[in-house]
């Protein structure tokens, strides 16, 4: 059985297909983290990733790669694990890989302001959920208590910026490809 | 795929993944209890205990069902002949649930309950109590339906109290929750013949008012010591 | 010490199950031995203080069961494991072993992990979800393990353990014996003489009632020499039958 059809049956609550996940992946895994993090934030970091593996199997969709969505999930993990501890100076171990190219970075910038733009101004309610939940990788309890709102309010927050960033960024890429 | 290649799968990793794993392993095999077990558990201030209250036999939802449609149907008998048929059946149906609320006869793994810090007679009379208190409530609820029967009703909760005890005892003496059933309906229908054929009284084992509370309560009291005192050799011996 | 009995006694009406027994066990694997109706299973219960004694004195880790406060404190500490164990067939793995953690008033919040550890120890991981019913009788011997581990128990007792487990499971069973005797006492009743030899560092053989034998396997060995048998436990454990019915 492949990844994706294991992650299928992890979605589907089968604990096996976990373990099976478990045995196929955590030692890589383990390793990669290793590098930046001492074993026993490792194993904590380890247990939080198939956690939550385990909780968002259903959003998997069987044309990601599934060793890139483990460790997308392992390094968002290990960001938050080093936040929570007070180890914020080491979280940029764990950033999204930057572009090469310099010309490709400026394309980039140039899409997150205009995405930016389209949210709202700074300091305004869903740029600081944008702030806080999507750059800054906090978990929605902890955003709720932070902005004095339920934790529904920010959820609906995020839903609407995630969709006014996909329209922006959508209508931008067009309008540059036209020029 | 990315990042694989890099990991050092020639260095002997000292991440603990067996501990890993059994930590995940804990929050996805774990049972979260309801809100009543949680409840339950802060009111005896024992998880363990709120947990064998709540697999108890006759405390599970399809006996309950059960209990409320016998329940239901005696009040409507009660209302239509004007005849206490709900004093007459709340104590047999409280007997059998108190019956199949313990026993080897009922708990397979009886014997390793023995050996459990929280010790079995605690849960047969947490059990026991719960039980009698599920009927007591259904039972007064079906009074409360039929005003007419109201008076005599309240008739039942003492010889209520005494077949139960009686159902108790036996299912504990035999270790047999069937037999401690069979007892208590065999007992209270010979009670109810005996003192209908007595005073021409159909109802005459539920309508006696103190002349009959005292022998219920001897009963009753005489049931609790043999289940307080009773012999703890289980069945067999090698 | 973690078992001193002196003179048990138990009667069931007018037949004596357990007559004048005297042992001692601390800690590592202690093997009990002895044919069907020895009094093992008797000895047993009344050092799970499941029923307690007709005479003698017992103490189990340094406690009285006589005593009720002592007794609840032993039991928290104890590990059961009957001849006959029933089911709860609508369980899970998981939740029977989480059950009987809660009985043996863990605290909840350690209840998780702990299952999660005793289940993976017995090699029921792939099967914590599944219910009783569906196991077989290996399956649920182990699920009866688990239980008897969960809440890393100071005394363990263990009634014919590997009954329905097949030869690999029974040395994957010795094994967990021995690492468990590294800190527990571990006292197992078998009528099968390889269980004792694998894992055992002393054993004890009961017949009809009494204790007929109390060494180590090698002294056992060492009695069976000259006589014929399959193996050299076999071969001493028959010399003590031929002993004590002689």
């Amino acid at each position: 059985m492949d990844d994706d059809e294991l992650i299928a049956r992890l979605a589907g609550g089968d604990d096996v297909a976990l373990r099976e996940l478990f045995g196929r992946h955590a030692r890589w895994l383990a390793g990669r983290l290793r590098t930046a993090l001492p074993a026993s934030d490792v194993e904590d970091v380890l247990q939080e990733t198939f956690l939550e593996v385990w909780r968002s199997a259903p959003n998997y969709r069987a044309q990601d790669s599934a060793a890139g969505w483990l460790w997308t999930i392992a390094r968002r993990r290990a960001a938050m694990w080093l936040r929570k501890n007070g180890r914020t100076d080491e979280v940029a171990l764990f950033a999204e890989p930057v572009a090469e190219d310099p010309s490709e970075g400026v394309i980039v910038r140039e899409d997150l302001r205009a995405a930016l733009d389209a949210i709202g101004p700074e300091g305004g309610p869903d740029r600081e959920v944008f702030r806080l939940v999507y750059e800054q990788d906090r978990p929605v309890a902890e955003v709720a208590v932070l902005l004095g709102v339920p934790e529904g309010t920010v959820k609906s927050r995020s839903f609407r910026v995630r969709r006014a960033l996909r329209a922006a960024l959508g209508e931008h890429r067009t309008a540059e490809e036209r020029i | 795929m990315e990042g694989m290649d890099e990991t050092p799968f020639d260095v002997e990793l000292d991440v603990d993944l067996d501990k890993v794993w059994v930590g995940v392993a804990a929050q996805v095999w774990r049972r979260r209890p309801g809100r009543v077990e949680r409840l339950v558990g802060r009111l005896l201030r024992s998880p363990g205990l709120a947990r064998a209250l709540l697999t108890t036999p006759s405390l599970l939802v399809p006996w309950l069902l059960a209990s409320i449609g016998v329940m239901a149907a005696g009040a409507l008998a009660t209302a239509a002949t004007g005849e206490p048929l709900v004093a007459l059946l709340a104590p047999a149906m409280a007997g059998a649930g108190i019956a199949y609320s313990y026993g080897p006869g009922m708990d397979p793994a009886w014997e390793l309950a023995c050996s459990m810090a929280i010790n079995e007679s605690m849960v047969l009379l947490t059990r026991a109590l719960a039980v009698f208190a599920v009927n007591a409530v259904l039972a007064l609820a079906a009074s409360v339906v039929c005003p007419a029967a109201a008076g005599i009703a309240l008739g039942w909760f003492v010889p209520m109290t005494a077949v139960s005890m009686l159902a108790l005892a036996a299912a504990t003496l035999t270790r047999s929750a069937n037999i401690g059933v069979a007892a208590a309906v065999v007992a209270w229908t010979l009670t109810v013949l005996a003192s209908s054929s007595a005073t021409g009284r159909f109802a005459a084992a539920v309508d006696g008012g103190l002349t009959l509370l005292l022998p219920y309560l001897l009963v009753a009291v005489c049931c609790a010591a043999i289940v307080v005192h009773r012999p703890a050799t289980p069945r067999g011996n090698s | 010490m973690n078992v001193e009995i002196n003179g048990l006694v138990r009667r069931f009406g007018r037949t004596e199950a357990v007559r004048g027994v005297d042992l001692t066990v601390d800690s590592g694997v202690f093997g009990l031995l002895g044919p069907n109706g020895a009094g093992k299973t008797s000895l047993f219960r009344m050092m799970a203080t499941v029923i307690p004694p007709t005479s003698g004195t017992l103490r189990l880790l340094g406690r009285d069961p006589g005593n009720h406060h002592d007794r609840r404190e032993i039991r928290r500490r104890l590990g059961y494991l009957p001849q006959n164990l029933g089911y709860y067939p609508r369980f899970t793995v998981a939740e029977f072993v989480e059950y009987f953690a809660l009985l043996k008033e863990m605290p909840p919040a350690r209840v998780p992990a702990a299952v999660a550890s005793a289940v993976e120890k017995v090699g029921l991981g792939d099967k914590a979800r599944a219910r009783l019913h569906t196991l077989s009788g290996g399956m649920l011997r182990r699920v009866g393990i688990a239980q008897a581990i969960v809440n890393n128990p100071e005394l363990v007792l263990l009634d014919e353990p590997t009954a329905g487990l097949d030869p690999e499971q029974r040395v994957d069973f010795r094994k967990l014996m021995r690492e468990i005797g590294e800190t527990s006492t571990v006292v197992l009743s078998t009528h099968l003489v390889e269980d004792i030899g694998a894992s055992c560092s002393r054993v004890a053989m009961m017949y009809n009632g009494t204790i007929a034998f109390n060494g180590t396997p090698d002294e056992l060995v060492s009695l069976g020499e000259g006589r014929v048998g399959d193996a050299p436990l076999e071969r001493g454990y028959s010399a003590v039958l031929a002993g004590v019915r002689a």
